[in-house]
């Protein structure tokens, strides 16, 4: 406001202008960093670094196959094709005439295409206005019409008439300008045959240049037409997100940076351009995931539709140097707000569960098998209702004969801490843990234990061995044990290395057992497990009197003597009458609490709080106990924990655990007690879920299972739904694994345990099942699984009799033909019959093929190493037969069973003339008819 | 230091401070309206908050995109009101010396062409505004967060920023007072300004000892009892509302001891030990009457006073009953959050029956 300024203004007009100016600058730069901020995408550079990779690849490519072209032969065919063109040349005159005419005929086609379409066309209105005369009943206009259009028709057929002559000449013309042609056609397809790789090859890297059309097309403003760099996604039908509102169709991005994933040959490049691992398996065109239906997040985890940077897709690194690394690189934090992260590389697994529910082992998803093995092992599912599991049997032994299995004492120490008798135990600890070591707690639970001992004994029915043991020899014992196949299930002190190796855990690790059992209850037992427990899974061996009570007598050799000094202290009953109080007064006042605790004598207390304890601690989740039948599991379901939220995890004050739901899982199974440390917790709030002394592996593993445990829903047409004979297979393998046959059968290479003993010769091992359901027969199947008798006579280990239901039988034995894709009965003719001569020829074939030197039960009194021939007809399938015949190492790698026709050639030239298919009919015929005999 | 500072925060401590501090300030104007006033506090508050800033959880909540516009309210509100103290000081002295104000000085007086003097800055300040507009969007861009989930809340859910006052609010008054019947008391009072303040003095000229009373009701309904309570709302609120200091980590597991009784338990149970009358009239009869005296009272015992007789003669009977209703309805919400601070009191007038909670 200064007094220089002209009258009625405030401002320097100039100096006004000179600030717009300034201003409308900056607002245009404004515009343009706009515009900039909205161009400059990072995964636009991702998507040029893939194509330089893409165009290295294909340049190497075409170098080799320019390489691996013939030149010569180019060169020659190139000189054809000119030869073929000078020859041309001197018939200039034919091919112009020949041209000439095609081309005339090509223009007489044309003028009769027209025609006859417009004839065409006035027929249909015609026919149009005569059909509304006549109906109409307009009789003469309908009439003249008519006449009208029976003269168009006739122009029409002749019309069309000329069209098929036309057409006749026209391939006549052509035909004789392709003769005249012929030399210079010919040499050009054998030349395309010679370099059409390498064509196309060039065609694709010239797709991969940056020229200034490309340029153009990706240019700022330019790019909405037709970029080449662009988001690309998946849109999948049959998965979908959920909108909380409504479910809408998953849309994977994630192609738009890692965009050479569907596509082999960058398996060793960095990330985001590596090819996918298992292209087999997954994303590839053929494999039973496909891009296309799949997409990545569906497995994966994240959020599929963010492209904008690396983190918000929700990206999870492996483990702390991998995070360090992103966190350098692409500036990563932890995602927020994300309901399903990523899941770890190694956790990727999990994602399987979401569509694959309906069965125990996925195929190929060896890391989720292994979770699930080990919740199998630790039987996490007794506590924890998990879907899918709820067919499984109690994980612990029953205990409704206790009493008459092991001592009060030992039962004491025993649950007082398992591990000290046995460090192998899956019976997890209880007490002396981190949030009950306190001395009070202490004395509250030796009073509880000592109550649960006196209440499970009060409950115990006696049970009396129905065998003594007579004394033994222990080392033949430890021999039995070794050979006949205990360590299919259980690991045995004085086998540490192989136990290790075969890591068993149907049954329990037996150390100790000396201390634990007396000598009576085991022989029986070994005699007879079903004698004691109706429902066990332990089978019965066949074992004679001698050979139990060897084995009893090794086992009983092994004792625990520090745990058998030990004494369990007596109840403080003050501490017993603390813990009574506090369950009686949860409703009542206490001194309510108190009559009623007055009211009841000491030996009523004990049992009282032995009742109560068994509920508080859940003994009854994993092992039958009188009285608590129906109960339902003690602890949280974990059917949906994949899918908690974050912030429903109590982390305590436990603040380096990683804030993940994996990390806490993982941290809760390796010691579930810490979210207790530093709280003032009053004795009966205390956590409660044992520690199982796992290994960090096996947390890990098990948290990989559970965290697939996801709530999504699934579109029924997204799940992968069993067929009708996938569930038969499943009712099947659900026996199979229930009686743990997978520990020492490998089952379609599945499993099969105890094998880890037999590496040096896996034939000395159970055998290996493949293709069982058509290998052997149903009826035979079903009579064996009941009365077992030994087949392969040099085996020292041996197929157990199972204690199971007919139901059970059939399961397996449908199981097993629908795994194969078997039909019940395959045609079993009661007699072979024979072509004329063909019997002769088996004869000999049988004889020059010396069948007998190993099949030699029946025939001669040779002790026999392979199965007798004679009970063939009765046990295999005659397609089986011959397919074994055929190929023998297709069927089982390493067998002994020689292959005599290797690659259909057949070892005896003689007989039937070498016909290696005639030969095998004979050969099965003759091995059929042993048995019908 | 940071853990004093964290103490002092909580509101029953920061608010009386805040209001001292406002009272102190206003009465102390004319120090405070200086230039070199302004060069100290800036000297001593600059470091300040640079050291504040070296705190991870004070830098975090200071820069979460959500609360940008507070910090600028914060910056803008504090220098445009010293601004207005500095002006009113320079008139005020001169007042004192007898001269005239700046603004009535003749060179001032002098009129100008709207255009371009007017029309034309406005074009300035739109371009800058929306080049602001731009450069913000593109530095704090919005996020893209998870699809909503009816289910799972965010926590803190919070309002936004210009209304985080009112959310406050809420902590101190039931759902219908915080939400509608003060906010429409604010919104009443600020459109009856005009009719009720009929006094000339001041109309075109800064000054502050011509309109004492207008500027200090006005100024601490502003500063103390709408701009505390947004920062407060905005800083110093986190995960289930609950409060946490300026360097404080946002913990999601904090507890804070609360435990509110309504004024009639309080009279009929701990006082009389008696059981709550089942009439509800009767019930909470004493919230009643402390309300009626409050509101029917108050005003004639203020109008029989000197002050009160002064404004009736300036502005009629009707302007200062109206005006001092208003006042009424602006400080029940500190003596409610004075009382909850001391007592523990939930509501005065606790009658849910009715959905009226006061």
């Amino acid at each position: 406001m200064s007094k220089k300024n002209e009258p009625g203004m405030a401002y320097n007009m100039s100096k006004l202008n000179k600030v717009f100016a300034l201003l409308s600058i900056i607002f245009l730069m404004s515009t343009i960093w706009v515009f900039l901020d909205d161009y400059l995408r990072p995964w636009k550079l991702v998507q040029i670094e893939a194509m330089k990779i893409k165009k290295n690849k294909l340049t190497k490519d075409l170098k080799k196959e320019v390489g691996s072209i013939d030149e010569a032969s180019v060169i020659k065919v190139e000189n054809d094709i000119k030869e073929g063109q000078s020859l041309l040349e001197g018939r200039q005159d034919q091919l112009s005439k020949a041209d000439q005419e095609l081309r005339l005929t090509l223009k007489d086609i044309q003028d009769e295409t027209i025609e006859n379409g417009k004839l065409n066309a006035q027929i249909s209105a015609i026919g149009f206005q005569q059909g509304q005369a006549w109906a109409h009943h307009h009789k003469e206009k309908s009439d003249r019409l008519y006449a009208k259009m029976t003269t168009k028709k006739n122009l029409f057929a002749i019309s069309k008439n000329k069209l098929k002559a036309l057409l006749v000449k026209k391939k006549a013309a052509k035909a004789h300008l392709l003769a005249l042609n012929a030399e210079v056609l010919e040499g050009e397809k054998t030349l395309n045959e010679l370099i059409s790789t390498r064509e196309l090859l060039k065609k694709a890297l010239a797709k991969t240049k940056i020229d200034p059309l490309w340029t153009f097309r990706n240019l700022p403003f330019i790019d909405f037409l037709d970029p080449t760099l662009k988001i690309q996604q998946v849109v999948m039908k049959n998965i979908t997100d959920d909108r909380y509102f409504q479910h809408v169709a998953k849309v994977d991005r994630c192609t738009t940076c890692h965009t050479l994933i569907n596509q082999p040959g960058y398996e060793t490049e960095p990330n985001p351009h590596r090819t996918h691992p298992r292209l087999d398996l997954m994303l590839g065109k053929d494999s039973p995931h496909p891009l296309k239906s799949i997409g990545c997040t569906s497995c994966h985890g994240g959020e599929g539709q963010r492209v904008h940077d690396f983190n918000s897709i929700a990206h999870t690194p492996e483990n702390e140097k991998q995070k360090a690394e992103w966190i350098k690189k692409y500036n990563w934090h932890a995602p927020h707000k994300v309901p399903q992260i990523m899941y770890k590389k190694s956790m990727s697994e999990a994602g399987c569960v979401k569509c694959h529910s309906d069965v125990e082992w996925i195929p190929q998803a060896t890391v989720l098998n292994e979770g699930r093995k080990n919740i199998e092992k630790f039987g996490c599912y007794g506590c924890h209702k998990i879907k899918g599991w709820e067919h499984k049997r109690k994980p612990g032994p029953s205990l409704l004969k206790i009493s008459s299995k092991v001592s009060k004492k030992f039962f004491k120490s025993w649950v007082w801490s398992p591990k000290s008798f046995n460090r192998h135990a899956k019976m997890p600890s209880f007490f002396n843990q981190d949030n009950n070591k306190r001395p009070d707690f202490m004395n509250k639970n030796i009073a509880e234990v000592n109550a649960i001992a006196e209440f499970i004994w009060s409950k115990s029915k006696t049970y009396k061995p129905f065998m003594r043991y007579t004394g033994g020899n222990a080392k033949k014992g430890k021999e039995l044990i070794g050979t006949v196949g205990c360590m299919g299930c259980h690991g045995v002190e004085g086998f540490t290395a192989q136990s290790k190796k075969i890591d068993a855990y149907a049954g329990p690790y037996l150390t100790g057992t000396g201390s634990k059992v007396n000598a009576d209850w085991l022989v029986s037992w070994l005699k007879k497990p079903s004698h004691f427990q109706e429902d066990t899974i332990m089978p019965s061996f066949r074992l004679s009197d001698v050979e139990a009570n060897n084995i009893t007598a090794y086992l009983m050799s092994l004792k625990n003597r520090n745990f058998e000094k030990l004494s369990f202290e007596k109840s403080d009953k003050v501490a017993r009458d603390q813990i009574l109080l506090s369950y009686f007064s949860a409703f009542d006042t206490v001194n309510v609490a108190q009559a009623k605790l007055d009211k009841m004598d000491d030996r009523e207390r004990v049992l009282e709080l032995g009742h109560r304890s068994v509920g508080k601690y859940g003994c009854y989740s994993c092992h039958n106990i009188d009285g608590f039948e129906g109960r339902s599991p003690i602890g949280p379901e974990l059917s949906k924990v994949g899918s908690k939220p974050l912030t429903q995890f109590g982390y305590s004050h436990e603040h380096d655990v990683e804030h993940s739901r994996d990390g806490w899982i993982q941290a809760h199974l390796l010691n579930p007690r810490r979210w207790d440390n530093g709280i003032d917790k009053p004795f009966k709030d205390l956590l409660r879920m044992p520690n199982f002394d796992m290994t960090a592996k096996e947390a890990k593993s098990i948290t990989t299972a559970l965290i697939g445990q996801v709530a999504d829903y699934v579109p029924v047409a997204g799940l992968k739904r069993l067929s009708a004979n996938e569930q038969i297979t499943e009712d099947g393998m659900k026996v199979v694994t229930k009686f743990n046959c997978i520990g020492c059968h490998q089952i379609d290479g599945f499993r099969g345990d105890i094998l880890a003993h037999f590496e040096d010769d896996l034939n000395e091992g159970p055998p290996r099942l493949v293709g069982q359901g058509h290998r052997i027969q149903t009826d035979w199947f079903y009579h064996f699984l009941g009365n077992v008798k030994p087949i392969r006579p040099s085996l020292s280990v041996r197929m157990p009799s199972f204690n199971l239901t007919n139901d059970e039988k059939n399961k397996i034995v449908a199981g097993f033909q629908a795994k194969s894709n078997e039909k019940v009965f395959e045609d079993v003719k009661t007699a072979v019959v024979w072509l004329p001569g063909e019997k002769v020829g088996a004869k000999k074939l049988f004889k020059s093929l010396d069948c007998v030197t190993c099949h030699s039960g029946g025939f001669n009194n040779d002790e026999a190493t392979a199965p007798n021939l004679h009970k063939v007809s009765k046990r295999l399938r005659p397609s089986w037969v011959r397919k074994w015949l055929t190929e023998p190492q297709a069927i089982l790698e390493g067998t002994v069973m020689p292959s005599f026709w290797e690659d259909g050639v057949s070892t005896d030239s003689e007989i039937f003339g070498g016909n290696a298919e005639r030969q095998i009919a004979a050969l099965t015929k003759y091995v059929l008819e042993l048995g019908l005999k | 230091m940071k853990e004093i500072i964290n103490w002092m925060a909580e509101p029953i401590r920061s608010f009386p401070t805040f209001a001292i501090l406002f009272f102190l300030m206003l009465k102390h104007y004319k120090t405070v309206g200086t230039k070199k006033f302004a060069y100290i506090s800036l000297a001593v508050f600059f470091p300040a908050i640079c050291w504040f800033c070296a705190d991870p959880n004070f830098i975090k909540i200071i820069l979460w995109p959500d609360n940008i516009p507070i910090n600028i309210l914060i910056i803008t509100i504090t220098f445009f009101t010293w601004l207005t103290l500095y002006k009113c000081a320079e008139n005020d002295n001169r007042i004192e010396a007898g001269q005239l104000p700046l603004e009535a000085l003749p060179e001032n007086r002098e009129k100008v062409w709207s255009w371009p003097n007017l029309v034309y800055t406005e074009l300035f300040m739109i371009i800058a505004c929306t080049i602001f507009l731009i450069v913000w969007a593109i530095i704090f861009k919005a996020p893209l967060e998870e699809p909503a989930n009816p289910t799972w809340a965010p926590n803190p859910a919070k309002a936004p920023w210009y209304f985080l006052g009112l959310q406050e609010m809420l902590v101190y008054f039931d759902p219908w007072m915080a939400g509608v019947v003060l906010p429409v008391i604010i919104l009443v009072g600020l459109i009856l300004i005009p009719y009720i303040d009929t006094n000339p003095k001041g109309n075109g000229y800064y000054t502050f000892a011509e309109r004492k009373m207008a500027i200090t009701g006005f100024m601490f309904g502003w500063l103390v009892l709408w701009i505390y309570l947004i920062i407060v709302g905005t800083f110093l609120r986190g995960p289930n509302w609950t409060f946490y200091g300026p360097f404080e980590f946002w913990d999601f597991h904090k507890v804070e001891p609360m435990y509110n009784v309504n004024l009639s338990e309080y009279f009929w149970i701990k006082i009389f030990n008696t059981p709550m009358p089942t009439s509800l009239i009767l019930r909470e009869i004493p919230g009643i009457i402390i309300t009626v005296i409050y509101l029917l009272m108050i005003p004639p015992i203020i109008g029989a006073t000197k002050f009160g007789k002064k404004i009736i003669e300036k502005s009629g009977q009707i302007r200062f009953y109206i005006f001092v209703m208003l006042v009424l309805g602006m400080t029940s919400l500190p003596i409610k959050m004075i009382l909850r601070w001391l007592f523990d009191l939930k509501y005065i007038i606790a009658l849910p029956e009715w959905e009226l909670n006061l």
